[in-house]
């Protein structure tokens, strides 16, 4: 299969997370975990810095939450224009109970009133598209 | 005790004037040398004895391209400190370092930015190292990043609006009577703080520093060297670099959050480094990229805790002369300008030498606090003679 997001690779970061990406492009959330210690390790990396080892294991995880942050963008910035007919627009950073706690970002759809911190969310995937910079994405809504 | 500690001050300040940024009618490298050249003549320094240039961030003023216009008799030294505004008191640090081990004699620490040389700042700060998570969700910019923080430290940890607040109306009350500051005009009243723009929530744009084009220098000698010097000097107690363990480039995943600053453990080292303590500190210039970051690296050092940070940051707390800790006493990133938050570090040492445009009177204690949140940090301590 050839991933969208490899021809559009956005270099920043470590940079070891190409599996977290695959998997959303192929309709699955996965997260990582250490073979090793079984640590969930997020963002994704080389080595587990507790245990050793060198291998990784992508779970697949379901995708629900809580919010553990959250900001409304009201300004269109350069290097993310592409949203600019969205403001202002909600990024959450969502906690995942379900893989120790881990930490995933995305954007916040549906009816925006409850937001809050500890709210809970589901979250479903979206397949690349320019406003994602043609990375498959996962997208959060608040479950009432 | 340490071997650090006031073995080596801060003996001359140079600054450019601050441009709007994009305005500046100098390059970067022109500016760099100005504010150097300055900071020498401040120091009665010949500019050709700089043999150590430090800097931090994505600076592109080194040293092989300033040295041929300083007369640069060696270079012995030369060192960028990671990462972002995290790494001010870190160049100190490498300076100072540098200097105790013998490897250099006279630093220049400083950065240099114009927008026509390169990116708006904010573009520039992240140098393209902006990792898919945030870019894939409309996050590009520290502020928003940072917004993540705040939204954190005011929603889950019960910092109210207020003490943003009186954070940016301290500084633009500073501001007023500094020459130099962009903001000195600029009244910051409730309603016009209440009213400002939203930029990316809990920010609104009085909580967000300036983009600005000039550039701000120090030189840092041996304390022996600094007491030859004309200037007051101030000597450097402390400047510890780094984070703490379950810190580092972690999208969020920071355990425990930066939704402080990140700073506890560097503000501990510094504290037991220098051997003193909040309650003896005079006056603080506070890196404020966004306030209430700034507000967190306050509680981080242990000026206030989360629970009474609205009780200390009240507007009369926080200025000159009289505040129980005056903040940011040049207008600070906020109101005077931001040179990638590098003019501190002179307002650090105005206070000092006592020639600041809002002095604390009898400041012997001087804290200059790095970028707060940023994935490496550092944090320094200033002191007059009597502190040694």
């Amino acid at each position: 299969m050839e991933y969208s997001f490899e021809q559009h690779r956005i270099t920043g970061g470590i940079g070891a997370d190409d599996e977290y990406w695959r998997g959303l492009e192929r309709g699955v959330f996965q997260l990582p975990r250490c073979s090793g210690c079984g640590r969930w390790t997020w963002p994704a990396h080389y080595r587990c810095g507790q245990c050793g080892s060198w291998d990784t294991e992508w779970v697949a995880v379901e995708p629900q939450g809580t919010v553990f942050s959250w900001t409304r963008s009201w300004y269109a910035f350069d290097r993310v224009i592409e949203r600019k007919d969205d403001l202002p627009y909600v990024t959450l950073v969502t906690e995942i109970p379900a893989a120790g706690g881990t930490r995933i970002m995305g954007m916040l759809q549906g009816d925006e009133a409850g937001l809050r911190i500890g709210a809970p969310v589901r979250g479903t995937i979206h397949p690349p598209c320019a406003k994602s910079k043609w990375y498959a994405s996962i997208c959060w809504e608040l479950v009432r | 005790m340490s071997k650090f500690r006031g073995h080596t001050a801060i003996v001359g300040i140079g600054q450019t004037p601050y441009y709007k940024r994009g305005t500046s009618p100098d390059p970067e490298l022109k500016l760099a040398l100005r504010a150097i050249v300055t900071a020498c003549e401040d120091a009665a320094i010949d500019p050709r004895d700089i043999d150590g240039f430090v800097s931090y961030a994505s600076e592109r003023s080194d040293a092989p391209k300033l040295m041929s216009a300083l007369g640069t008799r060696q270079v012995r030294l030369a060192a960028l400190s990671w990462f972002h505004g995290g790494g001010i008191p870190g160049a100190l640090n490498l300076a100072a370092s540098a200097i105790i081990a013998g490897q250099a004699e006279v630093v220049a620490v400083y950065r240099s930015l114009a927008e026509r040389m390169g990116q708006r700042l904010r573009v520039n700060v992240a140098q393209s190292d902006t990792s898919p998570q945030y870019l894939v969700n409309g996050i590009e910019s520290p502020v928003q990043i940072l917004a993540l923080r705040a939204q954190r430290l005011m929603e889950a940890d019960g910092v109210p609006r207020s003490a943003l607040r009186a954070a940016t109306q301290a500084s633009y009350y500073h501001a007023r009577n500094n020459p130099r500051a962009m903001g000195r005009h600029m009244l910051v009243d409730d309603q016009a703080y209440d009213h400002s723009r939203m930029i990316a929530e809990p920010y609104r744009l009085f909580d967000c520093s300036r983009e600005n084009d000039g550039a701000c220098a120090v030189l840092v000698v041996s304390a022996e060297r600094a007491r030859r010097t004309p200037k007051t000097p101030a000597y450097i107690l402390s400047v510890p670099m780094g984070t703490m363990a379950g810190g580092g480039a972690l999208e969020e995943n920071w355990r425990p959050y930066y939704s402080t600053a990140g700073h506890k453990e560097l503000a501990d080292r510094m504290w037991a480094e220098s051997g003193y303590a909040p309650h003896d500190v005079d006056v603080a210039q506070v890196y404020m990229n966004n306030n209430a970051m700034g507000i967190g690296s306050l509680v981080d050092h242990g000026f206030c805790t989360l629970e009474n940070a609205g009780e200390f940051l009240a507007f009369e707390n926080l200025i000159a002369p009289d505040g129980k800790l005056p903040i940011n006493t040049s207008g600070g990133d906020l109101a005077e300008g931001f040179i990638h938050g590098m003019g501190l570090l002179p307002e650090a040492v105005r206070q000092i030498r006592g020639e600041s445009t809002n002095q604390v009177p009898g400041a012997k204690l001087s804290l200059m606090t790095g970028g707060p949140g940023d994935w490496l940090s550092s944090t320094c301590l200033l002191g007059a003679e009597e502190t040694l």
